[in-house]
């Protein structure tokens, strides 16, 4: 047997000098990556003109559904596009934006529009009251989708007066016709066409720069922006990192000034650390619920939902699951709400005996139930949980069933999940009638939980149709009275959408939809 | 050469037509709907119903395969349903980021495994060959989306010395320095285990040689160590690390799709994950039907090599 070399083929000496090589190369010759992202945000503690604020979100945006609200766009609507108006977050009064003014008839049917002057497009094209008519001509097509289509399909007739008037008739009065104009983002008329491929042309205070579908979005300063020396910050770059832990990361690691809706646990973490601010949006329109097919067995009978909203400890799911952002509810409104009840809001707590007892009543003691939740949602996937393990102490054979993100939305919008599903829902911040016209959980015309009822929708159009203010709070106390009844929505926690942003990011704001609004942000 | 080209065309075509048809209606299986996708959330059904007309999803199933079969032979791929991007553009995009995601991995795993396999083959200081050792278990033990995390707690979170994800913004050739610390802990990550399995057959393929008749000859004749190990060992010992780190390879583009999500790098997975969790069919169809066209074309290449290479296998085309 011959005996084997065993001598390494390099000397220690040129390993040693090799490595050192290689670290002198990198510690001196190279630039770091890290502190090149750090550029813009060194210096005093205001924000100052220049830098590129750096987004992480965790999907990427959705072009298809622009007019909608939708959360994967919340990052980047308003700063590339503008409203008519923008409400006021205390009050919910509209305030000027690319209109300058306005009148609307005592019965919400004539509302007529003066638009600002000086406003110009990416393009360089001057904003006028076309292009008002013609998006509100856009959102009233059948393939784009809105949660305010129902109230701009009312609209009978558009008048542009001038370039700068325009006159919109509507069919009827509407109790929320402002929430219509918060959310409608004006399109360029020459461009809109693109926009399902990813062409964004606004009068925003950014310009799209560069968008890399699933990757990246790259915005620039409008430079003839509206609002005189704004936006302060040269650009914003959102980029689409799908783990909220990587999303943490970048943020921790310095590479990104902005996470839009880490998951709550995420955000929770970092709550103690002095370098980050989690910021709730105020509007607090994310709330967590469990639906009922209350079309199918054994959730017909209102007592089996009403067991359902007893049996739920819902403060173990905002301690454990929503790191304590947002506060319980039986209630779908936010607190922004005129139809808000805090008194009503507590009006289901955790009493398993309660729960026991309806069960019983109805007769589904120890019935199999299903949870459905869609399993791409982690926050969904632990509520589900909760909710499971809540039932079958109650007395249900609950167990959970997770599915694929579109198998859970196909079977949610054609009604075809059995028993319950553990979802959230937005809508719930502004004028009420938009939740029961707007929101699919809610909708009274078809709804999530299959729930058809000739009372509701009545109610429903009451809320819709009443703009006296008397009438109005009237209506909202009837509909409060019914949906705790039904309990075809069992409401858990109303939460927010969250902005987590490094001590470096100051001036950040979001419109009533969560719309981030950069007009005034910048590095510090 | 061109005979049997013409012979093997057929069945090449017929391989990748029962794929168009395989994964046309396979993927048509699983549940969910793209229109209620596109429409966005709290969309109507009549909504749903017109975003279906406009993706021609309201057509007949054998209409659809049809339009998509001769959109592809004009070399029409298509439009993401999601997207709303060119489905070529974004395969050439994410093949862009994968390919160069995998090089890089690929020369990571064969300089640190080829090094990793010398010291085992060949040092006589049992601490380092200790140390080596455990290392290249851990690299082949430690799954990808386990070590990619670590990576980033160490480097990005603690010691903040490169970036968590991404890509260099202004693309690779404007600052190769800055694009290649953003390249280096997902090619690391990527790289590891096939390093560790590179770094293993080399060793043992190394001291089988080292057995040989021909290598205890060089000592004799007064070769320095370095000198035969590097000049006689280390090549011959190589061709069957060569044949292994071409399956590694493979392994590799496969398992991009994992690091490709822990640091955000895009790639050819991340835009297959995504289309087949938004029901993007045309996206997810291109991406499948590609891949087994570059299969077929490699198993052509490699029938095509093997002949130039071995007149006997010439003789049978």
């Amino acid at each position: 047997m011959a005996t084997p070399l065993t001598t390494a083929p390099f000397s220690r000496r040129a390993l040693l000098a090799g490595a050192g090589i290689g670290t002198a190369y990198l510690l001196a010759g190279c630039r770091s990556a890290v502190d090149t992202q750090g550029q813009a945000s060194s210096g005093t503690a205001t924000a100052k003109r220049g830098g590129t604020l750096r987004i992480v979100q965790g999907a990427d945006i959705a072009p298809t559904s622009v007019l909608a609200q939708n959360n994967v766009n919340l990052s980047f609507l308003r700063l590339v596009y503008n409203t008519l108006i923008e409400l006021d977050h205390k009050t919910l009064e509209p305030k000027p934006s690319l209109a300058e003014s306005w009148t609307l008839s005592p019965d919400n049917k004539n509302l007529e529009f003066r638009l600002r002057d000086g406003v110009t497009f990416h393009s360089g094209r001057a904003f006028t009251s076309a292009d008002v008519a013609f998006t509100l001509d856009y959102i009233r097509r059948e393939e784009v989708a809105s949660q305010l289509k129902h109230v701009a399909k009312q609209i009978t007739d558009v008048q542009v007066k001038d370039e700068r008037t325009i006159a919109i008739t509507f069919g009827k009065s509407m109790s929320n016709v402002w929430d219509l104009f918060e959310l409608l983002l004006i399109l360029d008329k020459d461009t809109a066409a693109k926009i399902p491929s990813g062409t964004f042309v606004g009068t925003g205070p950014f310009a799209v720069a560069s968008y890399a579908p699933g990757s990246k979005l790259t915005l620039k300063r409008h430079e003839k922006y509206w609002k005189d020396s704004r936006p302060l910050l040269d650009g914003v770059e959102i980029a689409i990192v799908r783990q909220s832990q990587s999303m943490l990361s970048s943020l921790r690691g310095g590479q990104a000034h902005l996470a839009v809706d880490l998951a709550p646990l995420d955000a929770a973490s970092i709550k103690g650390d002095s370098r980050f601010e989690v910021v709730r949006a105020d509007p607090q329109d994310s709330a967590f619920y469990v639906g009922t097919n209350a079309a199918a067995a054994p959730f017909t009978d209102k007592r089996a939902r009403q067991g359902v909203a007893w049996a739920i400890n819902r403060e173990r799911i905002l301690t454990q699951v929503l790191g304590e952002i947002g506060q319980t509810s039986s209630l779908p409104w936010s607190p922004t709400s005129p139809a808000y009840d805090k008194a009503l809001a507590g009006t289901y707590s955790y009493d398993v005996a309660k729960a026991k007892a309806l069960f019983e009543q109805a007769g589904i003691a120890g019935a199999p139930v299903q949870v459905n939740y869609n399993a791409g949602l982690s926050t969904n996937a632990a509520i589900a949980e909760i909710v499971t393990f809540d039932l079958k102490a109650a007395g249900l054979a609950a167990t959970t069933t997770p599915l694929q993100g579109p198998d859970f939305q196909a079977k949610l919008t054609g009604g075809g999940l059995t028993g319950l599903f553990v979802n959230n829902h937005g809508f719930g911040q502004l004028a009420p009638a938009t939740l029961v016209k707007g929101s699919f959980p809610f909708n009274a015309d078809k709804n999530a939980a299959s729930f058809d009822n000739a009372d509701y929708k009545a109610l429903a159009e009451k809320l819709w149709t009443t703009t006296d203010e008397a009438g109005q709070k009237a209506a909202q106390d009837e509909m409060n009275t019914f949906l705790l009844d039904q309990q075809f929505i069992v409401d858990l926690v109303v939460s927010s959408h969250t902005f987590t942003i490094s001590n470096q990011v100051k001036g950040i704001a979001y419109s009533m939809y969560d719309y981030l609004n950069l007009d005034d942000a910048g590095l510090a | 050469m061109w005979s049997y080209l013409l012979r093997r065309a057929p069945s090449a075509l017929l391989v990748l037509l029962i794929s168009s048809v395989v994964i046309f209606f396979v993927l048509r299986l699983a549940p969910g709907d793209p229109a209620v996708l596109v429409a966005g959330p709290d969309a109507s059904a009549e909504t749903i119903e017109a975003v279906r007309r406009q993706l021609g999803l309201d057509r007949g199933i054998v209409s659809q395969y049809l339009t998509w079969i001769s959109g592809l032979l004009t070399g029409d791929l298509g439009r993401s349903y999601v997207l709303g991007a060119p489905i070529a553009q974004l395969i050439a995009t994410g093949a862009a980021g994968t390919l160069t995601l995998t090089a890089a991995a690929c020369v990571i795993a064969a300089l640190g495994g080829g090094l990793a396999g010398v010291i085992l083959a060949t040092t006589g200081n049992r601490w380092l060959r200790s140390v080596v050792d455990a290392l290249t278990s851990l690299a082949f033990a430690v799954p990808t989306y386990v070590s990619g995390v670590l990576l980033v707690l160490v480097f990005a979170v603690t010691l903040r010395i490169l970036p968590a994800s991404g890509q260099y913004p202004g693309g690779f050739w404007s600052a190769p320095d800055l694009a290649l610390q953003y390249l280096l802990m997902p090619a690391v990550c990527l790289a590891l285990p096939a390093a560790a399995v590179v770094a293993r057959f080399l060793a043992a393929a190394m001291r089988s040689t080292l057995d040989e008749d021909f290598i205890q000859t060089g000592v004799a004749k007064g070769l320095s160590k370095r000198r035969n190990t590097m000049r006689h060992v280390l090549p011959n010992s190589l061709p069957p690390v060569v044949t292994v780190f071409g399956i590694q390879v493979g392994q590799m583009l496969g398992g991009a799709i994992v690091v490709e999500a822990i640091f955000a790098w895009p790639g050819v997975g991340q835009l297959l994950l995504q289309g087949v969790l938004n029901r993007d069919y045309l996206l997810v169809q291109d991406l499948l039907l590609l891949a087994v066209t570059v299969f077929v074309v490699i198993q052509l290449l490699t029938d095509i090599v093997h002949a130039l290479i071995d007149p006997r296998i010439r003789e049978t085309l």
